[in-house]
C-alpha cells in the first residue's frame, strides 16, 4: 500500500506518519485528550497558538450562530444538488461553493477594516476618523458598506448586534470592534440625516469583526465561516434526500415541487422555426444585421 | 408563447418519421400553466426556519442557544438529531472532530492546493476537497450502515454481538470500510479514542461490536491488523447517535477547514498555475508510442469502428479494451437488483 503524501510540498500545518498527526507541532491525538476543544484545534490550524479561554468562547459562540441560517443560498444550493441524488458530499461542496461576493463572511470585509486602519495609522488618524472616512467613500460612491444591511433580517440580523455584545462581555473589544462601533455609528447618522432607513449591521460585520480581533486572518475567517454553514447545508440535503422525492418534480407530491414544469417561467424570444440548414446563411445573415438578438445577450 | 402549429413545423430532420410514437410537428410550445389544485411550492423543512427576527433550529432560537453557553458542536446535534447533547456527548464531539480536522498532505489537502493554484475563491478550494470523502477515503456511510443493518438484522435473528461481528468479518475481511487494517499499528490514537468515549460514558453497542469486529478480524487476518481511525471515529459516532450519512458529512466538512488552511499556505508560499504551463514528462507515460497522424483521406482504411453485432464479437470487444486505461472498461458499477430497487449499488473497481 502506497502512503506517500498525495502531492509534494514543503507544509508547516502538518505531518503524518505511521505513529501519529502532527498539527503545528502538537500530536492531534494529545491535543483531543487534554480536552480541547474543536474551536481550540481552530486557533492552532489557523494561528499556531491556543487561544486564551475567553477567544475560544467568542470562536465557539461566533460558529454556532453561524452554523445554521435555514434557506440562503448555500443551503438553496445544496437542495438543488441534492435533487439529483449524488453524493451528500457533492451538495456539501455546491453549499460551501455558493459563498462568494455577496453571501456570508467574505474576506473582503476583513480586508476593508485592515485597510483603513492601515491608512488611520499611517495618515494619523484616529480609528474613529478613519470609520467617517471608510463610510463617507463608500456612501458617495454609491457602494453598499460592507457588514451592513441583509436582504432577509431588514429589522437586523438577529447574530450581529449579539456578537457585538457577546465580544464586549469577553473583554475582547479590540481595535477591529473599536473600527466596526464606530462606522456603524456614523452609518447611521448619515442614513438618518439623509432619511433613509436603518440598515443594521450584519453577521459579516459582527462576525468577522470578533474574528479579527482575536486574531483569523480575513481568509481564515472566510473559511471558518463559509465551511461552518457547510455542515447545517449538510443536514437539509439529508432531510431532503432521506424525506423527499428525488427530482423536486413529482406530480403525486401535495404541494408544487422546486422543479415542477409550471415553475419555469419563460421571458425569452418567442418560440420560432428552426431554419433549415439550406437556409442557414441568410437567415445568420439577417439575424445579426437586425440585432434584435444583443438584447438577449448576456 | 406557444402560438406555432404544426404546419409551420413539417420536415425537419428525422422528426416526421413514421417511427416516432407521437406526431413530433404537434408537440406543444409554451409554458405550463401554474398548478392551482396544489399549494405552490415553499422550502420545506424540518431542520430550521428563519423570519425577519429570528433563525431557529429545530425549535431553538440558535441566537438563544449560543447566549445560553451552547457552542458550534452542540448545534450538530439540534440540527442533525434534534437534541440538546449532553456535556459528555460534546466533549467526545470535539474529540472526533480534532481527529478528523487534519490528516497532512493527504486528498483533500492536495484537492484543496490543486485548486488554489488556478487562482480562484478559497470557498471553491474547501468545496473542492469535501469531494475527496468518497467511499473509499471517507467511507463513514458504507462503514456506519453495515453495522447499523447488521446489528438489526443480527438481533432479528437472535444473534449475539460476537456472533454479528463474525459475520461481518467474514464477509468483508478485506473491505476498505471494515474500519479494521495495518493502517494504524504504530499510532495509538484510534484505541485512544475508543477508550475516551467508554471513560466519558457515551461507548455503547456500536464501540462494543466495533470491538468484537477487531478481534474477530485480527484472529482471520494473516498479517496483523487494528482498529483504524475510519472504526474508531464511525463507531463512536454511531454511538453519540450520529447516522452514518451525517457522520459522513460532518466529518468531510471538518476537513475542509483545514482544507481552507492549505488553500491559504498554497497561496502564500507556492505560484500560481497559468494554462498550459504543467508539463508531463514521457517517463510518466506508459500509451501507444508516437505514430504520425492518418491523413484525413485514409479515414476509411486507419478507422475502427467500434460496433459489435454478435454476442462473441461484443464480449470480446468487452475485454480487449479493458488494455486501454483512462476508456472506463476497467470499472465495473453493481446495479441494484430491480426487483429490489433501481440505482448503482457500489461505484469504482
Amino acid at each position: 500500500m502506497q502512503r506517500r503524501a498525495d502531492i509534494e510540498r514543503k507544509t508547516s500545518i502538518s505531518y503524518k506518519t505511521e505513529e501519529k498527526t502532527v498539527m503545528r507541532g502538537y500530536n492531534l491525538s494529545d491535543l483531543a485528550e487534554e480536552g480541547y476543544s474543536f474551536t481550540d484545534a481552530m486557533f492552532v490550524l489557523f494561528q499556531n497558538r491556543i487561544p486564551a479561554k475567553e477567544e475560544e468562547k467568542m470562536l465557539r459562540y461566533e460558529m454556532g450562530v453561524f452554523l445554521e441560517h435555514s434557506m440562503s443560498p448555500s443551503a438553496a444550493g445544496a437542495i438543488g444538488v441534492a435533487a439529483g441524488r449524488p453524493n451528500l458530499t457533492s451538495t456539501i461542496a455546491a453549499s460551501i461553493s455558493t459563498f462568494g461576493g455577496v453571501h456570508g463572511p467574505g474576506a473582503a470585509h476583513g480586508y476593508m477594516m485592515k485597510k483603513y486602519l492601515r491608512r488611520a495609522h499611517e495618515e494619523g488618524k484616529t480609528v474613529e476618523e478613519i470609520a467617517e472616512v471608510l463610510v463617507d467613500e463608500y456612501m458617495d460612491n454609491g457602494l453598499p458598506v460592507m457588514g451592513m444591511g441583509q436582504p432577509q433580517h431588514t429589522d437586523s440580523d438577529p447574530r450581529a448586534e449579539p456578537i457585538h455584545l457577546k465580544q464586549e462581555e469577553l473583554g475582547l473589544n479590540g481595535v477591529y470592534l473599536r473600527l466596526q462601533r464606530a462606522l456603524e455609528k456614523y452609518f447611521h447618522a448619515r442614513r438618518k440625516k439623509e432619511g433613509r432607513d436603518y440598515v443594521g449591521v450584519n453577521v459579516v460585520g459582527a462576525g468577522n469583526t470578533a474574528l479579527c480581533d482575536i486574531g483569523f486572518a480575513p481568509n481564515a475567517a472566510w473559511c471558518i465561516g463559509s465551511v461552518c454553514r457547510g455542515f447545517s447545508c449538510a443536514a437539509h440535503a439529508l432531510f431532503n434526500m432521506k424525506r423527499g422525492r428525488a427530482w423536486a418534480a413529482s406530480k403525486r407530491e401535495p404541494m408544487v415541487q422546486m422543479l415542477d414544469l409550471s415553475m419555469i417561467k419563460y421571458v425569452g424570444p418567442e418560440d420560432r422555426i428552426v431554419p433549415k440548414q439550406s437556409e442557414r446563411a441568410e437567415y445568420a445573415k439577417n439575424q445579426k444585421e437586425e440585432g434584435e438578438y444583443k438584447k438577449w445577450v448576456i | 408563447m406557444g402560438d406555432l402549429g404544426p404546419e409551420d413545423k413539417k420536415g425537419i430532420g428525422n422528426l416526421d418519421d413514421p417511427g416516432l410514437p407521437f406526431n413530433y410537428a404537434e408537440r406543444e410550445y409554451g409554458t405550463v400553466s401554474m398548478d392551482e389544485t396544489r399549494a405552490r411550492f415553499q422550502w420545506t423543512s424540518e431542520v430550521a426556519y428563519k423570519n425577519v427576527h429570528r433563525i431557529v433550529a429545530r425549535g431553538y432560537d440558535t441566537t438563544e442557544l449560543m447566549e445560553e453557553g451552547y457552542g458550534m458542536t452542540d448545534v450538530l446535534f439540534v440540527d442533525f438529531q434534534a437534541r440538546i447533547a449532553s456535556v459528555e456527548e460534546d466533549q467526545m464531539l470535539n474529540y472526533v472532530m480534532i481527529m478528523a480536522l487534519e490528516d497532512g498532505l493527504s486528498a483533500p489537502a492536495a484537492v484543496s492546493r490543486l485548486v488554489a493554484q488556478s487562482k480562484t475563491f478559497l470557498t471553491q478550494a474547501c468545496g473542492a476537497s469535501v469531494h475527496a470523502f468518497g467511499h473509499a477515503y471517507g467511507a463513514y456511510s458504507a462503514f456506519g450502515n453495515r453495522l447499523l443493518d447488521d446489528l438489526t438484522a443480527g438481533r432479528e435473528n437472535g444473534l449475539d454481538i460476537d456472533a454479528i461481528a463474525q459475520g461481518i468479518v467474514d464477509d468483508n475481511l478485506n473491505d476498505e470500510s471494515l474500519g479494521v487494517s495495518d493502517l494504524m499499528l504504530q499510532d495509538p490514537a484510534a484505541k485512544r479514542m475508543i477508550e475516551r468515549a467508554r471513560k466519558l460514558g457515551v461507548a455503547g453497542e456500536y464501540v462494543e461490536l466495533m470491538t468484537a469486529i477487531v478481534e474477530k478480524a485480527q484472529a482471520a487476518s494473516d498479517t496483523p491488523v487494528d482498529i483504524d481511525m475510519l472504526g474508531a471515529m464511525g463507531a463512536v459516532m454511531l454511538d453519540l447517535g450520529f447516522t452514518p450519512e451525517a457522520t459522513w458529512a460532518i466529518l468531510a466538512v471538518t476537513r475542509s477547514f483545514a482544507a481552507g488552511a492549505h488553500f491559504i499556505e498554497e497561496i502564500e508560499r507556492a505560484e500560481y498555475r497559468r494554462l498550459g504551463q504543467v508539463l508531463t514528462p514521457p517517463e510518466m507515460y506508459d500509451g501507444p508510442s508516437d505514430r504520425p497522424v492518418p491523413p484525413l483521406s485514409e479515414r476509411e482504411a486507419n478507422a475502427k469502428p467500434a460496433l459489435t453485432t454478435d454476442l462473441d464479437e461484443w464480449a470480446k470487444q468487452e475485454e480487449e479494451r479493458k488494455s486501454v486505461w483512462g476508456s472506463g472498461y476497467s470499472i465495473h458499477e453493481e446495479i441494484e437488483d430491480p426487483s429490489k430497487k433501481t440505482g448503482v449499488k457500489s461505484v469504482g473497481k
